[in-house]
């Protein structure tokens, strides 16, 4: 897929991120030595169920983990900003939003039900010193004619008197309006109807295009993912188990975890009995293995060196994959 | 055998700003689900799928049109008279994480409804905590391990099993399970439409299957009936793959085209349909009712409203008065 502006879309170079959150039982790693590149113009979705840690590692890329959490190591450097980790403070403010946008879950009711969407706008454009806050109008209004709402009438409603997909496209207006060229997406389309979703999916992959965005979308939907990702990251227990092409992870997936997700998901067609659930459980903060791979419990090609040594993430191609069983037969 | 004959509700929305607007949650729809059978509703949120479900499972009223189960019509019948007949379907809802009271263990959780059982047919306290790990063992859980936790020790996964261990408890004929695993976490889904399915096959309980999501549909069993709702009529009804496969009402099939393609995997369909507009409800509907969203509509559509049945050539019924199969599903890669 071309991305005609990418030559203005900034790349995100995540390193060694981890991320821990204080409990009684001392600090827990909810996001654990994750490194993930952004290219420039590309759309990465990383898919995880709850409490893989996927959405800890959306909220470091605005520095924003609240405690009990922190950030304990690790960088997230954003072309042209630096590193995210490093920021605090009045240029940490400055950089959400006009650098970095973030698209809340709609159903988290991310709007004021107190005042019209326009209202919020023009705080945003006040927070942000934007001097011509009759251009931030224009330019909202632009933008939601361009996901096909009627752009005066959304900035003049609260948020009850919008839909469940309309909201989303405010959020998303919100989010681009003051020129970001990062995006992230955490579940954009959980609680919408099917038809809504392909919607707002046709809209996010467009936007993405021409305003030459570089977007990380977060999901648990791998369906999700495929529609508009080039890139796919899988997160279990805290790590990312294999990234890849889209198409390549899913035709032809390395990790144990990712086959028996992909093989989970019920299917439109085909035999019903080759779709299977995946044993066990996913591992929460307090029950995740802290020494070994945290899949083993669940692994059907579970070894002895499971048991103590975490697999690293070893690139093999475009593909990186953190599986000792896989690195066994690569070498075999 | 549950049927239901022209079933009718209008909720009237009184004394807020919207007062006057009627909705037609459910405009004469007609369903029969076998002693022991399955079936799905599926549409779109507002679609009228959980009202009908809930008026199967008696919890909600209907403003005209019949429900009989087991044969015996039940608007003749007083509440109290009602009552046994209703027992025997038993809801299992979405979110299991607020179907089951915190503060009771999995046993208190139980216990409640087997001891009024026991009451009923003069059973022993024994013959209650065997039946309670007689229940857990049938949806795959180990009664010594659970049966002393709350609720917040269990996965998502085994709540909805403690949930449809606790509407067994009563012997019911049929299971209304709506959006029973929208909140399951992906891996562990396919285990509780499973179980569901291994339910009806060991037991004999009927399952409604109540969804968006039509891909899980399908794994109630082969021989389930799909019902297509949209705006309280039911638009289409058949064998779920056959509609699946073969869908002729346009709804149906931007329904299914909607649905995500795993690119890699699958190949999109080729004549995908895509609605003209999005839902408003707020104008009046002389004709069809999907007319003014359908790209196919014709004159005819606008004038006069379709109703469900059967014409030459579509093995399945449909309300639509110019049916036609597209192919509008993901086929899998490796059968191109």
């Amino acid at each position: 897929m071309p991305h005609p502006a990418s030559s203005q879309a900034p790349g995100v170079r995540i390193d060694g991120l981890t991320v821990v959150y204080k409990t009684p039982a001392g600090e827990l790693p909810a996001v654990r030595d994750v490194s993930l590149t952004l290219e420039p113009g590309t759309i990465t979705g990383i898919v995880g169920e709850s409490g893989s840690g996927k959405s800890t590692l959306a909220l470091s890329l605005l520095n924003a983990v609240q405690p009990p959490g922190r950030i304990a190591a690790g960088s997230v450097e954003i072309d042209g900003l630096g590193d995210v980790v490093g920021l605090s403070g009045e240029r940490l403010r400055k950089a959400r939003g006009a650098h970095i946008g973030y698209v809340f879950q709609a159903a988290q009711n991310s709007l004021n039900p107190l005042k019209t969407v326009g209202k919020q706008l023009l705080d945003l454009g006040r927070s942000h010193g934007v001097d011509d806050l009759r251009g931030l109008v224009r330019e909202a209004r632009e933008l939601l004619g361009r996901m096909g709402l009627d752009g005066a009438r959304v900035l003049d409603s609260h948020q009850h008197e919008l839909s469940g997909g309309m909201r989303q496209r405010v959020g998303i207006m919100l989010a681009l309006v003051l020129n970001a060229h990062v995006v992230v997406l955490d579940e954009p389309t959980t609680a919408l109807d099917m038809i809504t979703q392909a919607n707002i999916l046709k809209i996010v992959r467009e936007v993405h295009a021409e305003r030459g965005l570089t977007t990380l979308v977060i999901t648990h939907d791998i369906g999700v993912v495929a529609e508009v990702a080039d890139r796919l990251a899988v997160m279990y227990g805290g790590r990312l188990v294999e990234q890849g092409p889209t198409r390549e992870v899913l035709g032809a997936p390395r990790h144990p975890y990712t086959r028996g997700l992909i093989q989970a998901i019920p299917r439109l067609v085909g035999d019903i009995d080759e779709a299977r659930a995946l044993p066990g459980r996913p591992p929460t903060l307090a029950t995740v293995p802290t020494a070994g791979c945290v899949f083993r419990e669940r692994c059907a090609l579970r070894m002895d060196v499971c048991e103590t040594d975490d697999p690293a993430a070893v690139a093999h191609g475009t593909r990186i994959v953190a599986c000792h069983a896989v690195k066994v037969r690569e070498h075999a | 055998m549950i049927t239901g004959n022209g079933i009718t509700k209008t909720f009237r929305q009184r004394g807020n700003v919207l007062a006057g607007r009627d909705v037609q949650a459910l405009r004469g729809v007609d369903f029969a689900i076998a002693k022991g059978g399955a079936a799905s509703f599926i549409g779109e949120s507002g679609c009228g799928k959980t009202t009908l479900g809930r008026i199967i499972a008696g919890l909600e009223t209907y403003d005209a049109g019949e429900i009989s189960i087991g044969g015996t019509p039940m608007s003749g019948l007083k509440p109290k008279q009602r009552q046994p007949h209703f027992r025997k379907i038993q809801m299992i809802h979405q979110d299991p994480y607020s179907a089951l009271n915190p503060t009771r263990t999995v046993h208190q959780t139980l216990q409640a409804p087997l001891a009024l059982r026991a009451k009923q047919t003069g059973r022993s306290r024994q013959w209650m905590d065997e039946r309670a790990a007689e229940v857990l063992a049938l949806v795959g859980l180990d009664p010594g391990t659970v049966l002393s936790r709350y609720p917040h020790q269990l996965s998502g996964g085994m709540r909805q099993r403690v949930v449809i261990a606790r509407a067994l408890t009563v012997d019911p004929e049929m299971l209304v399970a709506d959006e029973a695993v929208s909140m399951i976490d992906v891996s562990l889904r396919l285990g509780i439409l499973a179980l569901l399915k291994d339910l009806r096959e060991r037991l004999g309980v009927s399952v409604l299957f109540i969804t968006h999501d039509v891909a899980t549909a399908r794994y109630i069993g082969d021989d389930g009936e799909l019902y297509v709702i949209y705006r309280g009529q039911v638009v289409e009804r058949g064998p779920v793959d056959t509609v699946i496969a073969d869908p002729v009402h346009p709804y149906t099939q931007s329904l299914l085209s909607a649905i995500p393609v795993l690119h890699g995997l699958e190949l999109p369909g080729e004549q995908p349909v895509v609605p003209l507009e999005s839902l408003d409800e707020s104008q009046p509907d002389t004709g069809c009712l999907f007319a003014r969203r359908c790209p196919f509509r014709t004159e005819r559509c606008e004038g006069e409203r379709p109703v469900l049945g059967r014409t030459e050539c579509v093995p399945q019924e449909h309300a639509c008065f110019h049916p036609e199969r597209r192919s509008v599903v993901a086929r899998p890669m490796s059968e191109v």
